[in-house]
């Protein structure tokens, strides 16, 4: 496991000019999403009680938490590509677990620079106290779990489809709309994002608890981290079980 | 000769679209995510500051984005870095050996591949913007703005190649797709109109090519008839496209010149 790490940072790292530019044009992307809210908050005031400090620390929950997910674990936004075409036969054959090296394999460069972001957004912007980044830590790791444990289910679809469209579809879905707050959704489509695409626990309830701490949320957090992420894990494995060759001898 | 050419890929490339209906669901279900969430939050805003911000409706801001997103989202996200890593690996070449320019083949087959999933996403965006916000407010506007989504595709398309071609000289010119894109988001009036942009900030936005490539038929389509706008972009489209053209012909000798 540390080994199949270790080989995804060093291959990461090869090409370092391309690890730069690629870190650097994902803070730029993410510089813009900050002009946007700072612009939006700046004519509108407050929408449905977010201002713009709980609109950037909603971008620093979920840069952090989407470029830990998405950069350490890369293929995690691959698996279904992955089981439809076959790479998984190279990943069988090896003595350590399938999921595992399959997580730990890819590393991408341009989402650790999110996660870089995140955290220096939080430091500049989310007024780091000793609590509050604990509580902001706690958030991150909830959000992890939560998206991705979605991602994971979504993508282990494939071993039953053998598609992956759903799986592409799902992670657009969680991602776009954890980058706005809850709050701006009403009645059924509330509920689906606290829910069917629990995106509401990749970011908003994590700003909730940094704006006031509260127990029942807290909680409410980590069970939906517990139930997603067994969710993810039992998906793989039962669907591995299922998986017939795809005949092909690549690198999962 | 050439135009027929030109055609023939353009219509290739749409049923080549058309034959995956997979990708259209997942393209046209993307679109329907963004539009729902960026409406919802304009129309939370709009309904916060009065029922109006900046001239602009809840109903007026759903559909500036249901025109705005649908021009944007219709196209391959990483059109730049694509065309880019084909120039720079030289995967282009056998193009060059072709009685038709390549930029040209290109164009056409990037534009006829985007034409039907724009299609799909404005009759989704239209059902779904009729449905939570009404329907449009002038009819006069929308005429405009049908022509206007097509020149902003097309502008955008010819822009995105012409950054492309700075692969021919510069090697890691593909990442600049991210910080295009930002500046089609903001300055060009994607995510928020214009008017919502501070005084300084708007008036530059307004003389950039970006305003073209989404502002334009998104203020159209939100019920403004300016057939000012149009003129504008036909502009920049036409600039566009020469921009492209003459950066691929001086790529090219760059490249058949080379020992």
């Amino acid at each position: 496991m540390r080994a199949t790490f270790r080989a995804a940072m060093l291959e990461s790292w090869a090409n370092r000019r391309s690890f730069w530019t690629q870190l650097a044009a994902m803070f730029v992307n993410d510089i813009a999403w900050v002009a946007f809210w700072v612009l939006f908050f700046e004519e509108v005031g407050e929408v449905r009680g977010w201002a713009r400090a709980d609109a950037l620390m909603l971008l620093a929950v979920i840069t952090t938490a989407a470029g830990f997910v998405l950069g350490v674990t890369g293929n995690v936004r691959r698996v279904a590509s992955v089981i439809a075409d076959g790479e998984l036969d190279a990943a069988l054959a090896l003595p350590t677990p399938t999921l595992v090296h399959l997580l730990a394999r890819r590393i991408e460069p341009v989402n650790i620079g999110d996660l870089v972001f995140g955290c220096l957004l939080f430091a500049l912007a989310g007024d780091p106290t000793p609590a509050r980044i604990a509580v902001f830590a706690f958030g991150v790791v909830t959000a992890v779990f939560v998206y991705g444990g979605f991602l994971l289910a979504l993508g282990s679809l494939a071993f039953r489809t053998g598609r992956g469209e759903v799986g592409e579809l799902g992670f657009h879905a969680v991602t776009m709309l954890a980058s706005y707050p809850v709050d701006i959704f009403s009645g059924p489509t509330k509920f689906v994002l606290y829910t069917v695409v629990p995106s509401a626990f990749v970011s908003s309830v994590p700003v909730r608890l940094l704006d006031s701490f509260d127990p029942q949320w807290a909680a409410l957090g980590a069970g939906a981290a517990l139930l997603s992420a067994t969710i993810g894990v039992v998906s793989f494995q039962t669907g591995l079980r299922r998986y017939t060759s795809g005949a092909a001898w690549t690198r999962a | 000769m050439t135009w027929s050419a030109l055609a023939r890929a353009a219509t290739t490339a749409a049923r080549r679209t058309l034959a995956q209906p997979g990708l259209a669901v997942v393209s046209v279900g993307f679109y329907l995510l963004v539009t729902a969430a960026v409406t919802s939050l304009w129309r939370s805003a709009a309904e916060a500051h009065g029922g109006e911000i900046a001239g602009y409706s809840g109903l007026a801001l759903t559909w500036y984005i249901v025109a705005s997103e649908a021009t944007v989202v219709a196209q391959r996200v990483r059109l730049i870095e694509e065309v880019g890593t084909e120039i720079g690996s030289g995967a282009i070449e056998p193009e060059l050996l072709r009685p038709v320019a390549a930029v040209g083949v290109r164009l056409a087959t990037e534009i006829g591949a985007v034409l039907p999933r724009l299609v799909a996403c404005l009759v989704a965006g239209a059902g779904y913007a009729a449905l939570v916000a009404g329907a449009p407010i002038a009819t006069g506007s929308i005429g405009l703005a049908l022509p206007s989504i097509v020149l902003a595709v097309v502008c955008n398309i010819a822009a995105q190649h012409a950054v492309a071609a700075a692969s021919f000289w510069v090697r890691d010119a593909k990442s600049a797709w991210y910080l295009y894109h930002k500046f089609v988001f903001i300055a060009g009036g994607m995510l928020i109109p214009l008017e919502v942009l501070p005084e300084s900030f708007e008036s530059v936005a307004r003389l950039l090519p970006f305003s073209a490539m989404a502002y334009a038929p998104a203020r159209l389509a939100s019920g403004y008839f300016e057939p000012g706008l149009l003129i504008g972009q036909a502009l920049w489209t036409a600039v566009m496209l020469v921009a492209a053209v003459a950066m691929f012909a001086r790529g090219e000798r760059r490249l058949t010149a080379a020992p």
